[in-house]
């Protein structure tokens, strides 16, 4: 399970404020309109923000039972993958990898392997030595993938991850996160702006409006919901 | 069928007003050479000194200045609640306009024998030292100039780097040396070999700050082993000797600077400090922040305390007595009229030169090529050569003593032109590859295409282009020194004459007149031309 108990932060005016249950081992499709607070809720569970002071029980963070909003965000059990900027320009592909492991790259032979068969699941396998630059926009996203998979953390939290993708590209790596996610029983929170994606991605949705958690449920009754909100939000053609 | 235009007219006047005074200083040049004794030369071991010296004085400065700069400009980063950041990244823009002599001004206020350090030293119960004069004081001064310019450069960098790159930093749990191996140093060394290049040859060709603090035997660069071989030693030939050697040697370092890459825009780190978010995993330990107290309290001393020194030393009792001096005010006078003709001819000879350009680049490449390289003269022959030259070449002519100024203007216009040129013609080319089309669909020519289109959005940079050229010609003391007279005063030579007779106080009064000048030059032609702020 993972869980958000009453956690606020405010940034600038914005308040914000998340409660939230959700189960393990599942994609989970997070929505709403621009400036809702989607990436927010993201970002304090990798812990990249602070939640504002906790009262007690208030403000905690669960995953699988154990709390993780008092550790750093390198101890937290979870990988982020952003839009862009997941890769560092000047190291090849091997190295963005194995940086995943070890920060001063040095890996054991095991370790090594462990690069080399993450590679192959995201299909780079001989890409291994091209730099960022090299490679296309979705290649770059298996990379980040690819790393997130060598990282071994339970969670996965992905900020609109194809968005810069073209269609068909997209289709391709919707398919390939929900392979790797079933085969490595990752949970993964995605945020997407696009109601097919999340219907083909994930079993929940999470729709959130003005900071808080204004709808949660399956997808398919998402795309059926006779909420105003949601319906605005998804114009009149869905 | 080519049609005479006003243009042609008005391109072809600047390409004059560049050409002429360095074709009349190379002329003297060349007519020179044959009474220079070069075997002479060749053997005079106080001359080979004086090159290993210019080298050696500003190879230490580009180095201390770069490292010292990539230590504050990381503090700064890691600080964004900084309390203090705000003042400092102020002083570190201001610190750009101050005219140098000023800054040595500062400098012997806070090290000199009877300065703060060597006060506080004595409390402590040493002896008090004479260290400012020499190599050190150079190194003091060169870092106070290029600390800031490099510093805001790097900053710039780092602020540039997307906030993911910290985030990801952060779940990858890396320690600072590895932000700095993986995030930071790949940012950063992209602009050092330019920068490198930059501050080395500011360094090697700068003149006022050598010759207040150094001078002597041991610690006097080419640019002022010339005026000392006109103004003291009366020996022309040598003059020459020593100029073509700095144009040889500047020639030099401008070819590899141009080998290194694109010149970058010193100044175009107007909008920095403004990140508030601090997303480097970083800044929390006792080290980091013990370090980063450190560095930014280094930095603090060596820019922001000479000037504050300045401004300390300029009140005083003094003050009226030497407010009421004509003198003063006539120099004043001519500091403002040599500031704001430099910014206006410097901007009128741009133009011209940048018209031409736009001509010639869609018809012949390399000419267009020729006309940037027209501006940039100034960068091989340095402004104190230039006007050694001059002076030599109009002596027979004219009462070189009498056209003082009008030197000052011209070689401070064309010091400023590269900078000018480059922004003027980056700026066309947006307006150019952004409207062309519309404005001729639209039927927007000339005088209406000028007003309606280009202004708006060339006053932006024309403003600040200007406004640095009049702060810097507000605070020039090169040209002037060499053709000073008694008659003709401007600021910085007053400045330079009360720092030399010991009148204390009095020179304390100018400082201050002297750099609100600056300043104020700088501030209201920026706003002014620039039009207002975003």
């Amino acid at each position: 399970m993972i869980e958000l108990k009453h956690v606020r932060c405010g940034i600038g005016e914005q308040q914000f404020h998340y409660d939230l249950q959700l189960p393990e081992g599942e994609i989970v499709a997070v929505m709403g309109a621009s400036g809702a607070g989607k990436s927010t809720l993201l970002n304090l569970l990798a812990g990249f923000i602070k939640p504002d002071s906790q009262v007690d029980g208030e403000g905690e963070i669960y995953l699988g039972g154990e709390r993780v909003d008092t550790l750093e965000p390198s101890q937290r059990p979870m990988t982020s993958l952003f839009q862009e900027h997941n890769l560092f320009a000047h190291m090849s592909v091997y190295q963005n990898l194995a940086l995943g492991i070890r920060s001063n790259l040095k890996l054991t032979t095991q370790e090594q392997r462990q690069v080399e068969q993450a590679l192959d699941q995201v299909g780079l396998a001989n890409m291994g030595s091209r730099l960022p630059k090299q490679l296309s926009g979705g290649q770059r996203q298996r990379v980040a993938l690819g790393r997130a998979l060598v990282r071994r953390k339970p969670l996965l939290l992905l900020d609109e991850p194809f968005s810069a993708l073209d269609p068909a590209l997209r289709q391709d790596m919707t398919m390939l996160l929900k392979t790797v996610c079933q085969q490595h029983q990752l949970s993964a929170l995605v945020v997407t702006h696009e109601p097919r994606d999340a219907l083909a991605l994930a079993q929940q949705v999470v729709f959130i409006a003005q900071g808080q958690v204004h709808w949660q449920g399956t997808s398919e009754d998402f795309l059926q919901q006779t909420d105003a909100r949601i319906k605005a939000y998804l114009g009149e053609n869905c | 069928m080519f049609k005479l235009r006003s243009w042609h007219a008005f391109s072809g006047f600047s390409f004059l007003l560049v050409l002429l005074p360095l074709l009349t200083a190379v002329g003297a040049f060349l007519s020179y050479t044959e009474q220079a004794q070069w075997a002479l030369y060749v053997q005079d071991s106080y001359t080979w000194r004086v090159i290993w010296f210019s080298w050696w004085q500003a190879t230490l400065s580009t180095v201390i200045s770069l490292v010292l700069a990539l230590l504050v400009a990381r503090s700064l980063a890691r600080r964004p609640h900084f309390m203090g950041r705000w003042l400092m990244l102020r002083c570190f823009s201001v610190a750009l306009v101050v005219p140098s002599i000023i800054a040595v001004y500062g400098i012997i206020l806070l090290h000199g024998k009877q300065g703060y350090v060597n006060q506080l030293w004595h409390w402590l119960g040493g002896q008090p030292r004479s260290y400012v004069y020499g190599l050190v004081g150079i190194l003091l001064a060169h870092v106070f100039f290029n600390l800031p310019l490099a510093a805001r450069i790097f900053l710039q960098r780092l602020e540039a780097i997307a906030p993911e790159t910290w985030r990801l930093s952060s779940q990858l749990g890396m320690s600072s040396t590895g932000l700095w191996r993986h995030i930071e140093w790949p940012h950063l060394k992209g602009v050092l070999p330019q920068l490198a290049a930059m501050i080395f040859a500011l360094c090697f060709t700068s003149f006022a700050i050598v010759m207040t603090l150094g001078g002597g035997p041991k610690a006097t660069t080419i640019e002022v082993a010339i005026f000392q071989a006109i103004r003291f030693d009366f020996d022309m030939a040598k003059a020459v000797y020593l100029s073509l050697l700095q144009i040889i040697f500047c020639g030099f370092i401008l070819w590899c600077g141009l080998r290194l890459g694109r010149p970058i825009d010193m100044f175009a780190s107007q909008g920095i400090g403004h990140s508030k978010l601090s997303l480097r995993p970083d800044t929390q330990s006792l080290m980091g922040k013990m370090h980063d107290a450190a560095v930014l309290l280094l930095a603090t001393l060596l820019v922001l305390v000479p000037l504050v020194a300045v401004v300390i030393a300029g009140i005083n009792d003094a003050w009226l007595q030497v407010l009421l001096d004509v003198r003063l005010w006539r120099a004043f006078v001519n500091s403002l009229w040599v500031a704001l003709s430099s910014a206006l001819l410097s901007l009128l000879m741009a133009w011209g030169l940048v018209l031409a350009q736009r001509y010639w680049r869609q018809r012949h490449r390399l000419a267009a090529e020729a006309v940037e390289w027209t501006g940039s003269i100034i960068l091989v022959v340095p402004p104190l050569v230039l006007a050694t030259g001059l002076f030599i070449g109009l002596r027979p002519h004219v009462d070189v003593f009498a056209i003082n100024l009008y030197v000052v203007v011209l070689v401070n216009a064309l010091m400023g032109l590269p900078y000018m040129l480059r922004v003027l013609s980056v700026a066309y080319v947006k307006v150019s590859s952004d409207y062309d089309r519309l404005c001729s669909s639209l039927a927007i020519y000339g005088w209406h295409r000028l007003r309606q289109v280009e202004w708006p959005i060339l006053r932006r940079p024309i403003g600040l282009a200007m406004a640095l050229v009049a702060a810097m010609s507000a605070g020039d003391l090169g040209v002037v020194a060499l053709f000073g007279s008694p008659d003709i005063q401007t600021l910085p030579l007053l400045m330079y004459q009360r720092l030399g007779s010991y009148q204390a106080d009095a020179a304390g009064v100018t400082a201050v007149l002297l750099l609100g000048l600056s300043l104020t030059l700088f501030l209201v032609l920026e706003r002014a031309l620039g039009g207002p702020r975003d």
